[in-house]
């Protein structure tokens, strides 16, 4: 009885302490102003897949990166900074949207984030994102690739920074078509990522002045891909496109290695990163071309960075580590620019900003639709690494106005 | 497994139930129960508490048909996903307050559960859970490719919570709990209120045996049929609700993952045993949004360890155990005031 009667009492004094803290915490904010951070510091939200298939390509190491670009952002202002206590919050979402979309909430409102990072795998990024539009908070997109964020789901809050399906598209196929590449058929995984690279690749394919001779939709996920390997080789095309991603690409590209094709056609990736070259192995993807947002071996820049984050994780970062910098220290710059934390201010001071940093070059993040357009890069796979993690040959660089092409007119901002 | 889970539940139903109508301790264990429900938002943060409720009923409504009825459906994602699917079409077209709305997503989850029901209530044991996962999972398949309607891959997104006009509700987390809380806690009456009937007591019998049953002049088939679309609209009532809480509905509702973590949170939570289904949701789904925070990797290998455990140290689950020990205390009080 007694226990109980102690129950009681605690729950009571919880609800009344909490009671105080939400008339404290709705009163705060207010009183204070614009000029000042809310609760005098800024939280970043970290929101991606920290144990799945996407842990290597972004994953905890995004948090270092993020931390590098705190730690530049306080090496810079010092004592001017305007914020001064900067704290990271992570999550795991486990690319299941509807974690994403309940981590995202608990973040703005529970762990008091101003701006969430990252979250790859489309249906979570939009979640998340429609999320901080209801919230009036900040989120920055780096890990997902759907052009919706910046297209009919687009909003005033949300920003995308490293690449889009579209960005792959008129990378990849466009540079092979005009190289002579103008025979193709595309095979495609069955599900809304791979019919959207489908139909992006065909535009951008004929728009180049070449064929899309089939499109072969193959089921999601699969392990045998040797029957539309087959088929794919039929017609006597000079490019086989594989729009699949992660554990689906690697079987892919396995599987076309050992068939009659190889060598007498080329293979052209959708969507890569260097982490599934380094899981495979350099000789698998030996010759293939692909968009790479960012490499780290591209320039002295680029490698002083990779050195600096390779000294803190025995590892090379992939294009999203350096996004998730390069978004964080934009962030805090805005901030810097703006004398507060506000989503509002901040959100103002970044539109229609150029920038160059180690991650964007001639970016500019677009007012219009707010794709943060910037040079991305056609890459070749090397039949030889010189060194671990060194794998890819940068054919040529793409302009960002011709990677990014016009705003979506499907976006308008509420 | 199941069989012998159901072997047990019968030894407890067997013994004389302390819970009676009589007695007091009834009543106490009913308002804490009602006590936790209603401080829940105040301990752990709103939305995780919805899902919890909502879990707690979709676990019951599994419940309802492995613990009372003796058939292990391994599709209930099909009702559960189905009625966030509808609920939140029903809410973004029409723009009706949200309980509308979840009710015509039980009532779609009712409406496919009725042929589902009609054609797997043939078989039993492992035949009946394989016929529910292959149609779960054709459901699953509609979804993803009908994505003009669903969004496909992406979900239904930004899903309306309308509540007549009243804004707290809408907008809050913390006052939209107690409006579905209180749907939820009508699904559970209405759960109970099916267990503690003659009708409840005929499904008893159809699990324990079925040919009596039958020899008695009970048409076994559609009794199972109708506990099955009960167990549906129960599901779907928690899936609306869940759907609604998050203003966004995806194909993880769908998917056969969904199923079997139903399946797992009644059986931690206590099969046979009504209450256990929220009981085993609140340590699942606290859990696991514990976990995800919590930076560590392996969530799958935490909870499976603690179901290994659960299911090798306390058959009963964590409910069932729990009332066992109560029970045997109250007979012992019971015995020595009679010495």
């Amino acid at each position: 009885m007694r226990s109980r009667t102690v129950q009681g009492t605690v729950a009571i004094a919880a609800t009344a302490s909490l009671a105080l803290a939400a008339c404290g915490g709705a009163g705060g904010p207010q009183s204070s102003g614009s000029s000042k951070l809310t609760d005098d510091k800024v939280v970043i939200g970290l929101l991606n897949d920290q144990s799945g298939v996407y842990k290597d390509l972004s994953g905890p190491n995004s948090a270092v990166a993020i931390q590098m670009a705190i730690d530049d952002y306080k090496a810079k202002y010092g004592d001017k900074a305007v914020a001064k206590d900067i704290e990271i919050v992570q999550a795991d979402h486990q690319n299941k949207a509807d974690i994403a979309n309940s981590k995202a909430q608990e973040m703005y409102d529970r762990q008091k984030a101003d701006v969430i990072l990252d979250v790859p795998n489309s249906a979570a990024a939009l979640a998340v994102a429609t999320q901080a539009k209801n919230k009036k908070k900040l989120y920055i997109n780096i890990g997902a690739g759907t052009t919706a964020l910046t297209g009919a789901s687009c909003n005033k809050y949300t920003f995308h920074w490293a690449y889009n399906t579209g960005v792959l598209a008129r990378g990849t196929a466009g540079a092979i078509t005009k190289a002579g590449g103008t025979r193709w058929n595309i095979v495609y995984p069955d599900y809304a990522f791979g019919q959207d690279m489908n139909k992006s690749f065909t535009k951008e394919v004929t728009a180049a002045g070449g064929t899309v001779g089939q499109s072969i939709a193959s089921p999601f996920p699969s392990d045998n891909f040797a029957t539309f390997i087959t088929k794919a080789g039929e017609g006597n095309p000079k490019v086989i496109g594989s729009m699949h991603a992660g554990g689906d690409l690697i079987n892919f590209v396995k599987q076309f290695n050992q068939s009659p094709l190889k060598g007498k056609v080329t293979l052209a990736v959708g969507l890569m990163f260097i982490t599934d070259i380094h899981s495979l192995g350099v000789d698998q993807f030996a010759g293939t071309q692909f968009t790479d947002p960012w490499y780290w071996n591209f320039d002295a820049q680029n490698k002083a960075w990779a050195d600096r984050f390779k000294a803190k994780t025995n590892t090379r970062p992939s294009f999203a580590h350096a996004a998730n910098y390069s978004a964080a220290l934009n962030y805090l710059e805005a901030v810097q620019a703006a004398g507060t934390d506000n989503a509002d201010a901040v959100a103002a001071q970044l539109e229609g900003k150029k920038i160059n940093d180690v991650f964007l070059r001639n970016g500019e993040v677009r007012k219009a639709d707010h794709a943060v357009i910037h040079d991305v890069y056609l890459a070749k796979v090397k039949s030889k690494a010189p060194e671990d993690w060194d794998y890819e040959d940068i054919v040529k660089t793409i302009p960002a106005a011709e990677a990014y092409g016009a705003p979506n007119p499907a976006c308008s901002m509420g | 497994m199941s069989e012998q889970m159901t072997a047990k539940v019968d030894v407890d139903l067997a013994q004389p139930s302390i819970l009676s109508r009589r007695n007091p301790l009834r009543y106490v264990l009913l308002l804490a129960g009602l006590a936790v429900v209603v401080m829940l938002p105040y301990w752990i943060y709103p939305p995780v508490a919805m899902d919890i409720l909502s879990w707690g009923l979709f676990a019951i409504s599994v419940d309802l048909l492995l613990g009372f009825t003796g058939l292990l459906s391994f599709g209930h994602a099909a009702f559960w996903g189905g009625s966030a699917y509808c609920s939140g079409l029903i809410a973004s077209h029409f723009g009706v307050p949200f309980p509308v709305a979840v009710l015509g997503g039980a009532l779609f989850a009712m409406l496919i559960a009725w042929p589902i029901g009609y054609l797997s209530v043939r078989r039993t044991g492992i035949y009946f859970a394989m016929v529910t996962l292959a149609f779960a999972q054709m459901l699953y398949f509609v979804a993803n490719q009908a994505r003009d309607l669903t969004g496909g891959e992406n979900g239904l997104q930004g899903i309306p919570r309308s509540f007549f006009g009243i804004d707290a509700v809408e907008n809050d987390p913390f006052y939209f709990y107690y409006a579905g809380a209180v749907m939820i806690l009508l699904g559970i009456l209405l759960a109970w209120r099916v267990v503690n009937s003659p009708f409840g007591r005929v499904l008893t019998a159809v699990r324990d045996n079925p040919a009596r049953a039958r020899a008695l002049g009970y048409d076994v088939e559609r009794y199972k049929i109708t506990v099955f679309v009960i167990s549906a609209g129960l599901a779907g009532l928690a899936g609306g609700v869940f759907a609604i809480s998050h203003q966004f509905a995806s194909l993880q509702e769908l998917m056969w993952t969904t199923s079997g973590k139903v399946v797992l949170v009644t059986v931690l939570g206590g099969i046979g045993t009504l209450w256990g289904g929220l009981v085993g949701a609140g340590v699942v789904v606290t859990l696991e949004d514990y976990l995800a925070s919590s930076g560590f990797e392996g969530i799958g290998l935490i909870t499976g360890t603690i179901f290994v455990v659960i299911v090798l140290l306390f058959r009963h689950g964590i409910w069932g155990t729990a009332r066992n020990v109560l029970r045997r205390y109250v007979l012992e009080r019971r015995q020595k005031s009679r010495d």
